[in-house]
């Protein structure tokens, strides 16, 4: 790849030939403020606050609109340059509001940050600014232009990323502003990528509209398990709530840019605002009687005792699981030494699959396939595989009065299952039912044991995504209840059943041991992960699921 | 060559009637100057044009021919040439009597230029509010089409160019080249960021030229009379014949053509028959709103790019507003600020924020609500904006400006002082 060597501040450096200058400065260690600028966004080279000089040249130029060039001396500390951007900034403050303390985005405002660094203490402005009522521009964004700095990533985000023209730039001189035309509103599935990259606060998440200060979140790096593209994100926990306020995009360029979908942006809405369940439960179906709490070791106790009586009384295939890919390769590889061939042996342990059809944004694509984690669910023995059965073989079974124990390690609706009828009529001829989950469901619901597990927030575990590359989630925080993290859970059960011999304290060591015993995960760790996760040993991996 | 010795080329028939017709314009040798250019090299006409030292008459005086050199010769695209028929520069009107007088003047100029650079297609970007003019020239076209001389190989020549009118929506960012470019492709009149220029990624991304009326009908009269006859109209590297439009306080205002580097003394006094009553010339805007205006003690000055630009002005568009003592310079300088701060296109900051910012402190000084601190700000806020924009329009709000403030200081402070307008307003509103 050619290269070209120059000069910021004195600092050389060698970067790629059309490097612009703003990324060159930040490569030699040279900050360079810009408003505008995004390097997954067109330049338009606006803002001018990345105003730089070059050695030789009669004007200063745009550091984000000029490539770099062989020898070329930029500088970024002159008077010349001090000068242009502190006048930039007082452009962009003359109409700007003075509302700070109640704008979502005060403590993560490119704005403010600038304007502590090189703004003036004073406005010289004296007259009446320019303002403009606030308004709803979708539903999932807040419209407010008077604190618009009309960089226009947000209407290049939509234009370019997404493909959508909802909304524009209107008018012009002091008037412009941006907005939506004709009636048409924010709609697109990346919508929310918008209030992350308003570098003020014009337009911000309806979602997280006065929920928290930023500075109030505990910010956790971790990914989002909505579909199998695996995003990386950031995961707002509120420490004094207890709760993920937000979710954001993180730069993965290897897995999603700089871009989530709202999807992924509203999935811990599904933690918090659910009937969780919230300690084990045990109903007899045919007594129809109501739920009632059970101690752990009771609930593990009696469930192992009844899978392992149904097998000694009717053999193997009398038991039946149907697995999940929603859960963590940690979790995949419990499941597979508890129910495969070197544990219990059935044949009847699959996971249901869970297709839809992919969102194909022009640089976005939310992926069809919904399972986190159908790779690592077959690379990790999370099923039977070719040699056992189908969850529909299974589900038939259970319909067909041949299996004393039902286990799901992930409720749902029924249709996540297959067809509705088939899945009821299993539920209801199945000796016993068991399910393993963090929210209650029409499946959950018709269990005879419920068995608590917790969401991705709220475990570590690592996901393969459908890119084979394997990604860290990072546990966020504790719900107060009596649920078990579910690779806890399996221990418990595999160890109950008598069939795993050792555990581990951690995650992070059951993968070390997936790493030691799982060809495609050889030299893999939870430090090798990182905050990006590393790909398969694809070699390995393709052998092993053939 | 003076001034008594000049022969008007540009305007020889804009007086005649019927003027804007084919059959009056052959009778005057029209469409003579595109067979002799049909039967020279692309090269060679751009040579004579170079030689001839025609600079572009749409303000920045950049030099024709050197603009068609620019234009890659090998390339699989189309190339496109662009006339800028969207005078919008207040004070200028000179191109209007072109299109209105003599379209097809400017058709022979196109063609030639289309040939120059090897486009099969022109287009013709005219201001939104000449939809007379924009007829006009339509009926010319289609009159030149007729004739053989748009279309398909050309009188009988292997070469093939269609001219097309577009007409603009009146915003005078549409003027500038990459604004106008923009426009044509049906987008916001934005200018773009240069590099790379037109001449390499122009309209529909392919390599453009973008030139003047005025520029363009200066070219059938180059290569009809030779580049050595333009050469030797004004000063050295300031040449040609030049229309002047003459506008303001002058008993007959008008555009009148006369050499580069006429004295602008003489084009008040001589061409516009001097001020209405005898009253004195207070100031004058020599090129165009955009241009820092001239004291009435400043007006020896010869009209061209470079003795204006020595002057501490500029030459524009070469069409001066002349303005005696009954003008207030504030509100001048306002209702010029108020021009730019309307027309600026909102893309860059300090022109955005910078002009609506200037226009506000020059009607708080003219109506004496103003301080001395304003006055301040506003020469600051001038020199915040230059220089710092995408396009030159935040230059041209900033420089008169500027220009009014320093030159008029005086008038300025006894607006701050006295808390009134000494003028009361003036003879502008």
């Amino acid at each position: 790849m050619a290269t070209v060597k120059l000069k910021v501040d004195g600092r050389e450096v060698e970067v790629e030939k059309g490097t612009n200058l703003v990324d060159a400065g930040k490569m030699a260690g040279i900050f360079m403020p810009h408003f505008c600028y995004h390097p997954g966004l067109p330049v338009v080279g606006v803002c001018r606050i990345c105003l730089c000089e070059i050695e030789g040249r009669p004007k200063l130029v745009a550091g984000c609109a000029t490539p770099a060039e062989e020898g070329m001396n930029v500088i970024t500390k002159s008077k010349a340059v001090r000068d242009a951007r502190a006048a930039v900034m007082e452009f962009l403050l003359i109409h700007h509001p003075l509302d700070c303390p109640m704008c979502d985005k005060g403590g993560e405002c490119t704005l403010q940050d600038y304007t502590i660094a090189m703004g003036a203490a004073h406005t010289r402005f004296s007259f009446k600014k320019n303002t403009w009522p606030e308004e709803d521009v979708g539903g999932k964004l807040i419209l407010n232009k008077n604190r618009c700095i009309l960089c226009m990533r947000c209407v290049n985000l939509c234009a370019d990323v997404a493909g959508q023209d909802e909304i524009a730039v209107i008018a012009r001189g002091e008037e412009t502003y941006i907005g939506t035309v004709g009636g048409r509103k924010i709609e697109n599935e990346l919508a929310g990528n918008i209030a992350d990259i308003c570098p003020v606060g014009a337009l911000t998440s309806v979602d997280f509209r006065f929920e928290s200060r930023p500075w109030e979140l505990h910010n956790v790096k971790t990914i989002c398990t909505l579909c199998s593209k695996g995003c990386n994100t950031v995961a707002g926990f509120h420490p004094r709530r207890n709760k993920v306020l937000r979710v954001t995009a993180r730069e993965n360029m290897d897995v999603n840019q700089w871009w989530i979908c709202d999807r992924g942006r509203g999935q811990f809405h599904s933690v918090h605002d659910v009937v969780r369940i919230a300690t084990p439960l045990y109903r007899s179906r045919t007594k129809g009687a109501a739920a009632r709490p059970v101690a752990w070791a009771d609930a593990i106790a009696q469930v192992a005792g009844a899978i392992k009586d149904s097998i000694a009384r009717q053999g193997a295939d009398s038991v039946g699981v149907v697995s999940s890919a929603e859960l963590s390769n940690e979790e995949l590889f419990l499941a597979g030494r508890i129910f495969g061939p070197d544990g219990l042996g059935l044949s009847n342990f699959d996971f249901p699959e869970r297709p839809q059809p992919p969102v194909v944004y022009p640089k976005f694509t939310i992926e069809g396939d919904k399972n986190p984690n159908t790779r690592g669910a077959r690379l990790l023995g999370g099923t039977a595989g070719k040699r056992g059965r189908s969850v529909k073989e299974i589900l038939t079974a259970a319909a067909e009065g041949r299996i004393g124990v039902l286990l799901f390690l992930r409720g749902g609706a029924p249709e996540t299952f297959g067809d509705a009828a088939l899945v009821a009529r299993a539920l209801d001829r199945a000796g016993l039912v068991v399910v393993m989950d963090f929210v209650a469901s029409a499946v959950a619901d018709l269990a005879d044991w419920v068995l608590p597990g917790v969401s991705h927030f709220e475990k570590d575990g690592t996901y393969v995504n459908s890119q084979g590359r394997v990604q860290r989630a990072r546990k966020v925080f504790t719900l107060r209840g009596d649920t078990r993290e579910d690779w806890r859970l399996l221990q418990d059960l595999g160890s109950a059943l008598g069939v795993l011999h050792e555990t581990d304290p951690s995650a992070e060591m059951i993968f070390a041991r997936i790493a030691r015993t799982v060809p495609a995960f050889t030299g893999l760790s939870y430090s090798a992960l990182g905050d990006r996760g590393a790909p398969l040993d694809t070699e390995a991996a393709n052998v092993a699921v053939g | 060559m003076t001034t008594a010795t000049f022969e008007p080329v540009l305007t020889k028939i804009v007086d005649l009637p019927d003027s804007h017709t084919l059959s009056v314009y052959k009778k005057h040798d029209g469409y003579e100057a595109l067979k002799i250019a049909l039967g020279k090299t692309p090269d060679e006409i751009i040579d004579i044009v170079k030689r001839s030292g025609l600079r572009g008459r749409g303000g920045a005086g950049f030099p024709a021919g050197t603009k068609w050199g620019f234009v890659p010769k090998s390339t699989d695209k189309p190339k496109y040439l662009c006339v800028n028929a969207d005078e919008s520069e207040p004070g200028a009107f000179k191109d209007r009597l072109i299109c209105r007088k003599d379209p097809h003047q400017l058709l022979e100029g196109t063609l030639i230029a289309a040939y120059a650079i090897g486009a099969s297609r022109a287009y013709i970007y005219i201001r939104g509010e000449f939809a007379e003019e924009c007829e006009i020239l339509d009926r010319a076209i289609e009159e030149a089409r007729h004739a053989g001389l748009i279309g398909k190989n050309i009188m009988g020549s292997k070469f093939s160019c269609e001219v097309t009118m577009y007409l603009g929506a009146g915003a005078y960012i549409c003027g500038e080249e990459t604004g106008l470019i923009q426009s044509i492709e049906g987008k916001r009149g934005w200018p773009r960021l240069k590099p790379p220029f037109p001449a390499l990624v122009g309209l529909f991304n392919c390599p453009t030229v973008v030139n003047n009326v005025e520029t363009l009908a200066c070219v059938p009269h180059i290569v009809k009379r030779g580049w050595e006859w333009f050469a030797a109209i004004g000063p050295e590297r300031n040449t040609g014949p030049k229309l002047f439009g003459l506008s303001g306080h002058v008993a007959r205002p008008g555009v009148y053509e006369a050499p580069m580097g006429t004295p602008l003394r003489v084009l008040i006094d001589e061409f516009g028959g001097g001020v209405p009553g005898g009253r004195p010339v207070k100031a004058v805007i020599p090129g165009g709103a955009s241009c820092p205006v001239l004291r009435g003690d400043e007006i020896d000055v010869p009209m061209d790019f470079d003795s204006l630009t020595r002057a501490g002005s500029l030459f524009g568009t070469g069409t001066p507003v002349v303005m005696d003592d009954t003008v207030c310079m504030v509100r001048a300088a306002w209702i010029t600020a108020r021009f730019f701060a309307h027309e600026s296109c909102g893309q860059c900051t300090p022109c955005r924020e910078g002009t609506g910012w200037l226009q506000r402190i020059l009607w708080k000084i003219e109506t004496g609500e103003g301080t001395e601190r304003d006055l301040g700000i506003l020469l600051s806020i001038t020199d915040n904006i230059e220089g710092n924009t995408i396009c030159a329009l935040g230059d041209a709000a900033a420089w008169p400006a500027r220009g009014f403030a320093k030159k008029f200081q005086d008038e300025f402070l006894r607006h701050i002082r006295e808390k009134r307008c000494p003028l009361d307003g003036g003879s502008l509103h």
